[in-house]
């Protein structure tokens, strides 16, 4: 009560406080919104909602198209994951240990799909995958283009935890008559693996959502859930696509839980 | 520590040398290939494409011109539309920068045990993908959204007041969008300010306005500068969010892009844009970089 009284009797303070907390609400309202959406009972988006229901789940359950982006969206960010796990975690082994000459050059490579605006990165994998004859029939190509823009987000995550881990470890190993791969095996891996696992979800999470480079890249047909859901949201704003970012909001909610659980989040720097 | 981490992988055998460095080399080779293959390639590839001939029956005709280029320059649309973009990026760094400040510095100097908590929230909007958060948007500004039916509740309003399809909705939406591009960088500055230099200058009896115009704002200058230019450079090229919130009313450089690309089959004519768009936004970020590193040293401890 003193403290509301002190917060009160010195407006400069109570200003401050009061824009910090208007704009957090500004941060996480459309996301509440959208999941309150979701769960209404009624034909359209109506305010205050009328009652609450899961039917808009059921049309996107039994909708071919929203299943069909959302299980596609699945594969690839998974393979994403997969693939820049394996080659950020490489890459980055290299630059903190190895590298000597040009590595800030090698840095700036790898980072540049993150650097470099998606949508341009976007229309020259178009216009190169057209010219070496790989076009977008086949999800190759998509798949190469998520792979890219991952990659920067296991390779920071894996070289920061590179940085903390002390050398003399790995050294000890050697000494001792390990050989590279064990230690690797057995040293390295299990003392990054907190930064391995980190970079492979935000991998997985940002190939989830990533939107420009499947735009252009999608084949005739297929398409993944952010394009569906934009394609549909073009034309209709009915709740079956809350429904839909709800189920994708949760999935990553999950995705973060569960890397919380195996390595803490408190690992995440970059 | 340095030769230490040289042995690390180093040959267990001193002959062993060669073949531990060609091993070395394929810990990297892989992203170099990728990298080399899958973006300097295509980069370059787009300069080639801006300058070949159009044709509505194939991507591109045979032979080589300017005309791509001179038609963007001379045509008031594409001139139009590049200048829209430009805007729209300044203002929402704008914007973004006003509103950012002060919950980065709260973010920097609170001690609340939610800390984490708070930090979450400022993250959580990166993890929504931006058609969804978009998306959002439209459920609040719609001529049947959400703040209309409350106002027509009410009975304040017969017809509905346009929040969307129109730059306003396009640039709140892009603000909330870029919005925690702005807060991180400047939490780091600001949380590597010495909290003693404000302390000192409060008990020598400057007033809190003052404290901040003459310490916290000059010594944050390299947060405020990285922010600014990151949420412009995302915002001078964003797509989705003009295309949702704009409804083709609000003609972006992005969106003429896409359309010449995807509709048009323009691809000479889109990548002559492209080229034109990212050209302006580096120019734009070179002269800002200039002038405000001059404000640093100016300002600057």
């Amino acid at each position: 009560m003193k403290a509301l009284v002190e917060v009160i009797r010195d407006p400069l303070r109570f200003g401050f406080g009061a824009v910090v907390i208007a704009v957090y609400v500004f941060l996480l309202l459309p996301i509440a919104i959208v999941v309150l959406a979701s769960l209404n009972a009624g034909e359209y988006l109506t305010f205050p909602p009328q009652g609450i229901s899961l039917r808009w789940y059921g049309s996107f359950f039994s909708s071919q198209p929203f299943m069909d982006a959302f299980k596609l969206s699945l594969q690839v960010a998974a393979t994403s994951m997969v693939c820049a796990a394996a080659l950020g975690t490489s890459a980055a082994l290299y630059y903190v240990r190895f590298a000597r000459g040009g590595k800030e050059a090698l840095r700036f490579m790898v980072l540049a799909p993150l650097l470099l605006p998606e949508i341009l990165t976007a229309i020259a994998l178009l216009f190169f995958y057209y010219q070496i004859g790989l076009g977008t029939r086949t999800l190759v190509g998509l798949q190469i283009g998520h792979v890219l823009i991952t990659l920067p987000f296991v390779f920071l995550s894996v070289c920061s935890a590179l940085y903390n881990i002390n050398p003399s470890l790995e050294e000890a190993a050697r000494s001792l008559g390990a050989g590279s791969w064990t230690v690797f095996r057995r040293i390295t891996l299990p003392l990054i693996k907190p930064g391995v696992i980190t970079g492979a979800m935000f991998a997985f999470i940002i190939s989830f959502d990533l939107f420009s480079i499947s735009l252009l890249l999608k084949g005739i047909g297929t398409t993944t859930l952010p394009i569906q859901l934009f394609d549909y949201l073009r034309w209709d704003y009915d709740p079956t696509a809350a429904a839909v970012s709800t189920v994708s909001i949760v999935m990553t909610l999950c995705v973060v839980l569960i890397t919380d659980r195996l390595v803490g989040l408190r690992a995440v720097r970059f | 520590m340095a030769a230490g981490a040289l042995t690390t992988f180093g040959p267990a055998v001193p002959g062993d040398a060669a073949r531990a460095r060609a091993l070395r080399l394929l810990l990297i080779a892989p992203v170099v290939v990728l990298i080399v293959v899958f973006l300097v390639l295509p980069y370059l590839n787009i300069v080639v494409m801006s300058i070949r001939v159009p044709s509505t029956r194939a991507p591109y005709a045979p032979g080589f011109t300017p005309d791509n280029y001179l038609r963007a320059l001379t045509d008031s649309l594409y001139l139009g539309a590049l200048a829209r973009s430009l805007a729209i990026g300044a203002a929402t760094a704008f914007f973004c920068l006003v509103l950012g400040y002060p919950v980065a510095y709260h973010l920097a100097r609170t001690n609340a045990r939610f800390k984490g908590l708070l930090f979450a929230a400022v993250l959580s909007p990166l993890l929504v993908g931006v058609v969804i958060r978009s998306y959002g948007w439209i459920i609040i500004l719609a001529n049947n959204g959400i703040i209309n039916q409350t106002l027509r509740g009410l009975g304040w309003i017969d017809s509905p007041v346009r929040l969307m399809y129109n730059e306003f909705g396009v640039m709140l939406a892009l603000v909330h969008v870029f919005l925690p591009f702005m807060i991180l960088p400047l939490t780091g500055a600001i949380q590597s300010i010495d909290p003693n230099l404000e302390a000192a200058a409060r008990s020598l009896g400057a007033p809190r306005w003052r404290v901040f115009t003459r310490i916290v704002l000059p010594l944050s200058m390299p947060g405020i500068q990285s922010g600014t230019i990151l949420v412009f450079v995302l915002a001078v090229s964003a797509y989705v969010t003009p295309m949702l919130l704009g409804g083709g009313n609000v003609q972006t450089m992005a969106t003429l892009v896409v359309q010449q690309l995807v509709d048009a089959f323009l691809w000479p004519v889109g990548a002559a844009l492209a080229l034109i768009l990212s050209l302006a936004g580096a120019c734009s970020v070179a002269i800002y970089a200039r002038l405000t590193a001059r404000t640093m040293r100016r300002l600057g401890p």
